[in-house]
This record gives structure tokens, sequence and C-alpha cells, in this order.
């Protein structure tokens, strides 16, 4: 392998590896915050085609990303209306965004498919020459914001009072709720944070990964985001090194089909399917060790009842 | 005017059958009002979509045809979340049970006798079966949330069938397509009524549904399933297994998703092509959902289910409506029938201020 050869994968595992980190971030605050929305994927194709849309229409990446956090925070805010206004299933409600998000995106982007934008540039473009340079900083601003988030989630919850707030309300909602803390708040700001990330998420498909639109262009990148955060039994860092890992497994699938080397010997179908395999491989694997489950939010996934 | 929610000591039997009802019907109007906003005739959008299907005669068969994988997948998935298992991969289990039953037919290609449908029947609950129980082990075994390991199996089987039809099962005659030969004629599922595409698929779901309804109401069972979905501390103090449970849920649901893949490929498809996964078994959750997770249910929700593909399609036709639009009027369904469960257990009351808050 040459050094360009190296520093060409590195590069790429970390984009590939960028919108499913960002998404797990953000699932991760909504679990700590006792509420499981498995709707992340339709969030994400929300978040994805809003993106296109923008940057199609106006260029404006920045703009194209916030707008998408922001059609991430609206489509989570059905979720949240169901679940925590209505106290309705979250499971079955997470899957009705999943597929509602599916929908709405194919719909929206009926028309935009094989239409090209350009992507999100480099944050620092000028030293891009210099390999080593190219390792650090070579980066979009995606790249950088989604390591950002891994450190600022990680201090928010071990080192702020709201923090400790939003873990209280995850950990024993009826204490939160006894001692004056608004428990349906907490989680609807919880819940809209992760709409904002994964529509953020969604956003580096178009604009990251592949700059184009496809139907299901996120290929159930929402769902390994969602086991994840099972994998990093709820902990920022350890979620940074699992995406990662996963965005090596996606890399690996690509140079395979590009050919050349041992890794072609094996069928291109099994290398696609791959991360998926791996996710179920690893959701064993962490079953294994004993603290996985035992660090679960305690009130995780159970609607919030306090006047029964 | 103020209103507040007051429990109520059972769920309301009336809101149960009305909600879903309304669940419809709600859709109907706001999805008209979204499709007008959005730049399309709204109404006549919602006409075609909903309403065509059913008065153009013509598109009854194809109610029929779209409806009974539904149906069988969603009885399977209904029986599985009565007893709180999310089986949530039911379409790569449809998947696997396709791919089971092309295999038995691809094997008896140059054969002919009447028991080569049935193995394939057979070979299908047998693979959506075999395709559920890892789930169901892992889950058993290793306390591993089914949800994600049988949805992360449904894109795996997704990219089986992609390696099977472009490599050992691809047609030798297929001009370079990547699908399998076509089925020789005793691996193919015989029509019922001539000159129509209705196939005995669709007699079998209804049957499927009410066997599984006499089941869950009449035997132990459906009480058990019940039970341990309902009260899983009451359960163990009966003496069920959650164990047990966990795997009669998803090998039953797995079973029929499978066996509805193996008719759909003996079926319609006649052969095993990449575009076999057509989200029925995604559809399906919706389907258990409507029918209000009751197999009698299931089979009114499967029509509806069917009846909004078949308009999807026909105001691709008539007005350019994506045929994606389909999957935001499901979802919506879902959507609206998720939010008016609070009214099966609450009622709304409204608030009358006394006297003395008045004061």
């Amino acid at each position: 392998m040459t050094p360009e050869l190296i520093i060409a994968i590195i590069v790429t595992v970390v984009g590939a590896s960028t919108p499913i980190l960002i998404a797990a971030l953000g699932e991760l605050v909504v679990e700590k915050a006792g509420v499981l929305n498995l709707g992340v994927e339709g969030m994400m194709l929300v978040g994805a085609i809003t993106a296109f849309v923008i940057v199609f229409v106006t260029g404006n990446h920045y703009l194209a990303i916030l707008l998408a956090a922001a059609a991430g925070v609206a489509t989570s805010l059905i979720f949240g209306f169901l679940t925590l206004s209505l106290s309705a299933n979250q499971t079955a409600t997470g899957l009705a965004l999943t597929i509602f998000g599916t929908g709405f995106s194919a719909l929206a982007g009926q028309g935009y498919s094989a239409k090209p934008v350009t992507l999100l540039g480099p944050l620092f473009p000028s030293g891009a020459a210099d390999s080593v340079w190219r390792v650090l900083f070579g980066y979009s601003a995606l790249v950088y914001f989604a390591l950002i988030m891994v450190v600022a989630i990680w201090w928010f919850l071990k080192k702020t009072r709201a923090g400790l707030i939003l873990r209280a309300v995850g950990e024993n909602d009826l204490s939160a709720h006894s001692i004056g803390y608004s428990v349906v708040g907490v989680r609807y700001l919880a819940v809209m944070f992760g709409g904002a990330m994964a529509g953020i998420a969604g956003a580096c498909f178009p604009l990251l990964l592949t700059p184009q639109w496809a139907e299901r262009m996120t290929a159930g990148r929402g769902w390994i985001a969602v086991a994840l955060v099972v994998f990093a039994s709820w902990k920022p860092f350890r979620l940074l090194a699992g995406a990662y890992l996963f965005g090596l497994v996606m890399t690996m699938e690509l140079y395979a089909k590009a050919g050349g080397g041992p890794l072609s010997a094996i069928p291109s179908e099994l290398w696609a399917a791959l991360p998926y395999l791996g996710t179920i491989v690893v959701l064993v694997l962490i079953s294994i060790r004993r603290d996985a489950s035992t660090n679960a939010p305690a009130c995780l996934g159970k609607p919030f009842l306090p006047s029964n | 005017m103020q209103f507040r929610l007051e429990k109520r000591r059972e769920p309301s039997q009336f809101m149960i059958y009305a909600t879903p009802v309304a669940a419809v019907v709600l859709t109907m109007v706001v999805g008209a009002i979204i499709f007008s906003l959005i730049g399309y005739d709204g109404i006549g959008a919602v006409r075609e979509i909903f309403l065509t299907p059913l008065t153009n005669s013509f598109k009854w068969q194809d109610l029929g045809v779209k409806a009974a994988p539904l149906i069988i997948i969603g009885v399977g998935l209904s029986i599985a979340y009565r007893a709180n298992v999310w089986n949530i991969g039911a379409e790569g289990q449809y998947v696997m049970g396709g791919l089971a039953a092309t295999g038995v037919a691809l094997a008896t290609y140059t054969m002919t006798g009447w028991w080569i449908l049935p193995l394939m029947m057979l070979a299908g609950l047998a693979g959506g079966a075999a395709y559920a129980a890892i789930p169901a082990f892992l889950k058993t075994r290793l306390g591993v949330n089914e949800i994600l390991t049988s949805l992360m199996l449904t894109y795996a089987s997704v990219q089986l069938i992609y390696y099977l039809v472009r490599a050992p099962w691809k047609d030798p005659m297929g001009m370079g397509f990547p699908q399998t030969r076509r089925f020789a004629a005793d691996a193919l599922l015989p029509n019922i009524v001539p000159g129509t595409i209705l196939h005995l698929g669709v007699p079998i779901a209804i049957i499927v549904a009410l066997v599984a309804w006499f089941i869950m109401s009449r035997s132990v069972f459906g009480y058990q399933m019940k039970v341990v979905g309902a009260a899983p501390h009451a359960a163990r103090y009966g003496g069920f297994s959650e164990n047990k449970t966990i795997w009669l849920a998803l090998l039953v649901s797995g079973g029929l998703a499978g066996f509805a893949g193996a008719l759909e490929v003996s079926g319609p498809f006649q052969r095993m092509v990449p575009g076999f996964p057509t989200n029925y078994g995604f559809t399906a959750i919706i389907v258990a959902f409507l029918g209000r997770l009751n197999p009698l249910g299931v089979i009114f929700a499967g029509i509806v289910m069917a009846i909004t593909f078949v308009g999807g399609e026909v105001a691709q036709t008539t007005i350019g409506l994506s045929s994606s639009a389909t999957g935001v009027f499901q979802a919506m369904m879902l959507f609206f029938l998720l939010a008016f469960d609070i009214l099966v257990r609450y009622r709304i009351k409204r608030v009358v201020p006394t006297a003395e808050a008045r004061a």
C-alpha cells in the first residue's frame, strides 16, 4: 500500500462515518432522555432531500445544512407530539416516522434524480496538496461538526446541570417530575435535538458523499446509527469509535468493488451486506459483555404517565 | 374552554373499531389538503387513490392480488406484536421465503408432479421461519434487540437476491438480464378465475386470517401470546415462558412472511427478479396496526392498503403523481391511528370551572 492510498482510505472512512456519527449522537441524547425514536432513517431522508433541493436551487451548502436540520426538527415533532403529548407507542410511532420519511422524500425528490449538485468542499482548502495536512484538515465542515459534537455532548451530559436533568428524566421520570422538572418538556427538547442531528446527518449524503438525489439514499444508515447507540452503551466517545469502524467496513466495500487485490475475490454483494451483518455481530458481542444492557436509561421507551 | 383527559376504566370497544375508520377518513381529508398545497389536484389525487380502485371493476382483481400478501404477512405480524415481539424484518423473511421456493422450483425444473408447488410453499414457510429464527435465537439467548437484528437481516437478504440472480441462479437464456429462468408449469400458482390475474393465493390469504383468528381467540397459544404481551409479570406467574413466546411469535410471523414470498414468486412473479422486494413486509406493519392486531381486522386493513397501492398506480398514470405518494398516505394513516389511540384509553372531558376556582 502506498502512502497516497492509505491517505485516500482514511479520508473516505472519515467521510463515510460522519452521517452515522451525527445521527447516532442525536439519538444518544434522545435515548438518554428516556425516549426511543426509531424514526432516525426517516428523518435522515427528509434532511437529505431538503439539503439536496436547497443546494440545487441556491447553491448554498450551509443554508442547505441549516434547513435540513430544521426539516429534521419538524419531522421529529410529529413523533414528539404523538409519543409525548398523546403517549402513543414509541416503537410503532418511530416505525411510522421512517415509513413517512421514506415516502415523503421520494415524493419531494420526484424529478430531481440524475440532477447533479456540487459537494461541500474542504473547510481549509489551501493546503490540500500536502498528504499529512489533508488527513487532518482536508475535510468539510460537517466532519469537524461531528467531532465537535462528540465532545460537546459528552461535556453536556457529564458536566452540566441541564445534562444532569436530562439524564434524570431518562433514568427516573417520576422522581424528576416530583422535584419539579418538566419531563415532557425535556423530552420534547431532546427529540427536537435528535431531529436536527438526523436532518444534518441526512444532508451529509447529497453534500458530502454522492452529489445527487436517489430515493432511499441513506440505505439503512439511520438504523445502523440506532444500533450504534446500543453498541456504544450510550457513551459519546465509544460512539465515535463505532462509527469509524463502520466507515472502515463500508470503505472496504468500495475498494473491493473497484477491483484489484484479495478483497475483490469476495462477491460485491457480500461486501454490501457486511455493514448490516457487522451490526448484528457487534450487537451480539456487546450483549455478551455485561455492562451494556445495564447502562441503558431505565425509562427508555416507556411512556410517561404521572397521573396514574 | 378547557379540556382534560380522563382515564376510562376499560378500553372503549367503540373507539377500538371507530378509530381505524376515522384514521382512514382523516387521511383522505388531510391528504387532499396537503397535496393541494404542494400543487397537485388534491381532491383528484384522493379520489384516484382511494375510490377509483373500488369503482372500477377492472381493478378488483388487482386489489385481491395486492391484498393477499399484505394480509398473510399482516396476520403474522399482528400475532407477534400482540406478544410484544417487534419483528420488523418481515420484508427479509418474505424475501427468504421467495428464495427458498425459487430454489425448489429451479431444482425441480425438469420434473413434473403435483407435489412441486406444495413443496415450494413448505420451503417458503421454512425459509421465512428460519430467517426469523436468527433474531429469536439472539433475543432469547443474548437479549439482543429483535427490532435491529430483523431489520438488518432484511438489508442482507436483498443482497442475497442480487448475488443469486447475477451468478448461480442466472437464467442461461436470459440475454444477460439478472433474473432466474421462468418457472416450469408445475411450479406456477394456478389461477382461480380464468381470464383474470386472481391466483390461488387470494383465497388462501382469507383462510390464513380466519384460521389465525380462531387460534388467537380460542386456543391456549393465542391466550399465551396476548397475556405475555399485555402483562409479562402475570404471564410469568401463570407459567407462560417468555422465551417460548418470543420463539413462537417470530417463527409464526416469519413463516407466514416466507409463505407470502413463496406465493408471490410462484404467482405474480413466476421467477426470481431483483425487484422481488416490494415493501410488502414493511407495509404489512401498517396493516397489522390498522387491523388492530386482530386477524379479522387485518383482512380489512389489507384491502384498504391494497386500495392505496392500486390507486397509487392509477394516480401515477392519470395525474402524474409519484407512486411514492402512496407511502405518505399509508404513513399518515398510521400516524392518525396512533394519535387516536388515546381515545381508546381516555375520554375527553370539558373542564367546567368550579365556583371556588373562579373566586
